[in-house]
């Protein structure tokens, strides 16, 4: 089977009629394709999903020498496995139609370990460039490769590129222009041969697992013929997925009776490979790619000078003193106090602005208007307050959220503190990862709960949304200072975090019991520290942000509008009547605290800012409205009982309804179990 | 009929007084796997990330409070958790401390 350029003539997209031209990015994580993916996309960024999935899906557009480019940065991964939904969705992804060319980006200074994953890329067939990045550290190393000889061995276009710099990303583009319409560029160099590349004559592995790749091979090629099945895998990719018992292809090849054959063959030539080498089939297959990437090396790669670099470099004392058993932990929680500290500040500071404007504006509406008029109130106080709330309250925090995120994630830092608080993680039934979560969590669990996602397995990724909703964020520690910590001290605070955490804690280890499945066990690569890249950062931290927007601020707002509705009709005061058995029998709240609740599903803090309205409206103080044991209780109930509206969107695109359902139902029990306790059981205790 | 490559490796196993886990290596000492005795699942991701029978991997330092493993493979840092660390057994390379 000759490998194919996908014909062109026919597919004009974009505007102005430019023929178009879909590039995918592929890589290990780290390795710099985000930062191309800016530098060739800047603002034309879309963050969505892999539609039906929770994988994000990143696309951007640009327009270059007369084409339209159509660019996807898929996410970094190690292979093409079925190890997790990244991997998945990417190799459906660069099959499909919607691929002309393949962007594999190589961090060349790890070429080792880059080179394994675009072994696997080549499996695709799919025409390829290779871009080697980090060209300038690997110059300061004094090693130089030969680019001639990669594009020989692997019959590929192999291209250096700076990405922080900019330096060979257009080179990219110009490439992959010259290979998808090869006819209308007058190309001077003799490379022809890569401009189509036959792609299904690599041999990648031994001779054994060759031989039998090649009889399997026969017998798919033979099945595909039968039937009209709409598979895009080439046959070669098929017979060493079945070789390897892919759990994907096998559920796509076992729809029709045409590949029993093909599967029965290569569950016996496995058999036969195992028995042969005493290994299972990844083993042997990872180890004969891995040897042939030895000799690849030995082949390319040229250490112009021995002068070894022994001075360590800032990056490695840095790396020793944030794992040091003493100091990492310092830092650790000076970390943990500079994110509560940035987020506070700026969010406080950029709320503050946006309610003066919003309270300036409505006095001035309402001097015009009046107070009664319906379509004001609803636009004013329903949507555009829900907009606005949803601004001053969730947003101003969500975007220095997201900022410092994408800080913490490129400097390098979060792995470090996994390493650190692993063991610990363990004991609540989740690995170190999902500290880095809750750590987000503290600030807002919006974005933190959107960073569930690097869990690999779907069993850790539920159990860290969980312990990550549950943590408090910086809407509910308002309302805990302003309440608990105002009139009844400090020491009152530490007390209700003590049990917050007490009761993370106890979610943890149930959820670990009664989630089938175990938790699976670190395992993650530890980049070196770096600079972090400012100009993809404020990029990446605006095209989140824009995301949010569109996503689940209309949410918010629908509600504030629902809310206002609610008031307007008067059925607020019968609700509170409603939930008086609630809050006013089980908890001992007063009656009208119902309602402070209600709103507080759609932004934590209002229920302390309802709480002082209300206060203040009725000429009473919270001291008067609110016994020492009443305010404990609320605080409590505040931290525990639901996640914030947004947070519950977020869960429930991060996994599924049900289980944000799952969740809030689960946090509501938790409160009012706990509330109840305290509040019981401090009858009980001052009766006695 | 046992193949011979098999055999090989059997025989090398048994023979090796020197094989011990990850997590009883000392820091910075530079090993070779010989087996990996984990669920398929981690295993696989191993392997695709380089630890396999007969690589070459330094174990660069253990977490605080007997954490995860920080090692070298591929010449690149995989941090690996403890309890997956104690089923990688290695050889080492020249003169160990038992």
């Amino acid at each position: 089977m000759s490998s194919h350029l996908p014909q062109k003539d026919s597919q004009t997209r974009g505007n102005n009629n430019k023929a178009a031209i879909n590039i995918a990015l592929a890589g290990n994580p780290n390795v710099g394709k985000s930062v191309i993916f800016n530098q060739l996309t800047g603002l034309s960024q879309t963050i969505g999903n892999w539609p039906g999935k929770t994988v994000e899906k990143k696309e951007g557009h640009l327009n270059f020498s007369g084409y339209h480019f159509n660019i996807v940065d898929l996410p970094g991964i190690y292979s093409l496995s079925t190890y997790s939904i990244e991997e998945i969705v990417s190799r459906e992804y660069i099959v499909s139609k919607d691929v002309d060319i393949i962007i594999n980006v190589i961090d060349s200074t790890n070429l080792e370990r880059n080179l394994f994953f675009t072994f696997q890329l080549l499996e695709l067939q799919i025409p390829m460039i290779i871009a080697m990045n980090q060209m300038d550290i690997l110059r300061k190393r004094n090693i130089d490769l030969d680019f001639n000889l990669l594009q020989d061995l692997f019959q590929l276009p192999v291209l250096p590129v700076v990405a922080v710099h900019g330096t060979g990303v257009h080179h990219l583009l110009n490439k992959a222009i010259e290979m998808v319409h090869p006819s209308e560029t007058n190309s001077l160099t003799n490379k022809n041969s890569l401009r189509s590349p036959d792609l299904s004559q690599i041999t990648t592995f031994g001779k054994e697992v060759e031989n039998k790749i090649i009889l399997l091979v026969q017998i798919i090629k033979n099945s595909l013929t039968k039937g009209d099945n709409k598979i895009h895998y080439p046959p070669r990719f098929l017979a060493i997925k079945l070789l390897e018992n892919d759990e994907e292809i096998l559920k796509l090849l076992n729809n029709g009776s045409e590949f029993k054959e093909a599967i029965e063959f290569a569950d016996e030539y496995r058999t036969q490979l195992e028995e042969y080498h005493g290994e299972d089939i990844h083993t042997i297959l990872s180890s004969e790619i891995y040897k042939n990437i030895t000799t690849i090396i030995k082949k390319v790669v040229k250490i112009r000078s021995q002068k070894e670099l022994k001075k360590a470099s800032i990056a490695d004392k840095l790396d020793h003193l944030t794992t040091h058993s003493f100091f990492g932990y310092v830092i650790l929680v000076l970390v943990l106090v500079g994110i509560y500290l940035f987020t506070f500040t700026i969010g406080d500071l950029l709320g503050g602005l946006i309610e003066n404007f919003y309270n300036n504006w409505t006095e001035m509406i309402y001097s015009v208007f009046g107070e009664d008029y319906f379509l004001i109130n609803l636009f004013w106080d329903g949507a555009l307050g829900g907009f606005f709330g949803g601004l001053a309250g969730v947003l101003v925090y969500v975007i220095p959220f997201f900022f410092v995120i994408e800080v913490l994630q490129d400097s390098g830092y979060l792995p470090r503190a996994a390493f650190l608080m692993d063991r610990m993680m363990h004991a609540i039934g989740v690995h170190g990862k999902t500290i880095i979560t809750m750590i987000l969590g503290l600030g807002c669990n919006v974005p933190a709960c959107m960073g569930c996602r690097i869990m690999e397995t779907e069993r850790e990724k539920k159990i860290s949304i969980a312990l990550t909703s549950l943590v408090p964020c910086a809407a509910v520690m308002t309302v805990v200072m302003g309440l608990v910590g105002r009139y009844l001290g400090l020491g009152w605070v530490v007390i209700l975090f003590a049990i917050n955490f007490s009761v993370i804690l106890l979610v943890g280890r149930i959820l670990n019991k009664i989630m089938p499945g175990k938790c699976t066990e670190l395992i993650m690569e530890m980049h070196e520290y770096r600079v972090p890249n400012f100009n993809v950062i404020f990029k990446q931290t605006w095209m989140r942000t824009k995301g949010f927007i569109f996503k689940a601020l209309p949410i918010i707002i629908g509600l504030g509008i629902l809310l206002e509705l609610l008031f307007i009709f008067n059925i607020l005061e019968p609700i509170n009547v409603i939930l008086s058995p609630i809050t006013v029998f089980w908890l001992g709240l007063p009656v009208v605290t119902g309602i402070f609740l209600i709103y507080g599903i759609l932004r934590k803090e209002l229920t302390l800012v309802l709480l002082s309205l209300f206060s203040a409206n009725i000429g009473l103080t919270i001291v008067e409205l609110f016994t020492p044991i009443q305010m404990i209780v609320f605080s409590l109930v505040t931290m525990l009982y639901v996640p914030c509206f947004a947070t519950i969107v977020i869960i429930a695109k991060n996994s599924s309804w049900k289980y944000a359902l799952q969740i809030t139902f689960l946090e509501i029990s938790l409160a009012l179990l706990i509330g109840g306790i305290v509040h019981f059981g401090f009858l009980i205790f001052s009766s006695v | 009929m046992v193949s011979k490559i098999k055999k090989e490796k059997e025989i090398l196993l048994e023979s090796t007084t020197l094989k011990k886990c990850l997590t009883e290596c000392e820091k910075g000492e530079e090993v070779i796997v010989l087996n990996v005795n984990a669920g398929l699942k981690a295993k696989r991701r191993l392997a695709n990330l380089g630890i396999l029978p007969g690589a070459k991997i330094i174990k660069k330092k253990d977490a605080p409070f007997r954490g995860p493993i920080e090692v070298i493979v591929k010449g690149s840092s995989l941090v690996i958790g403890r309890g997956l660390a104690s089923k990688i057994i290695v050889q080492c390379d020249e003169s160990c401390s038992s």
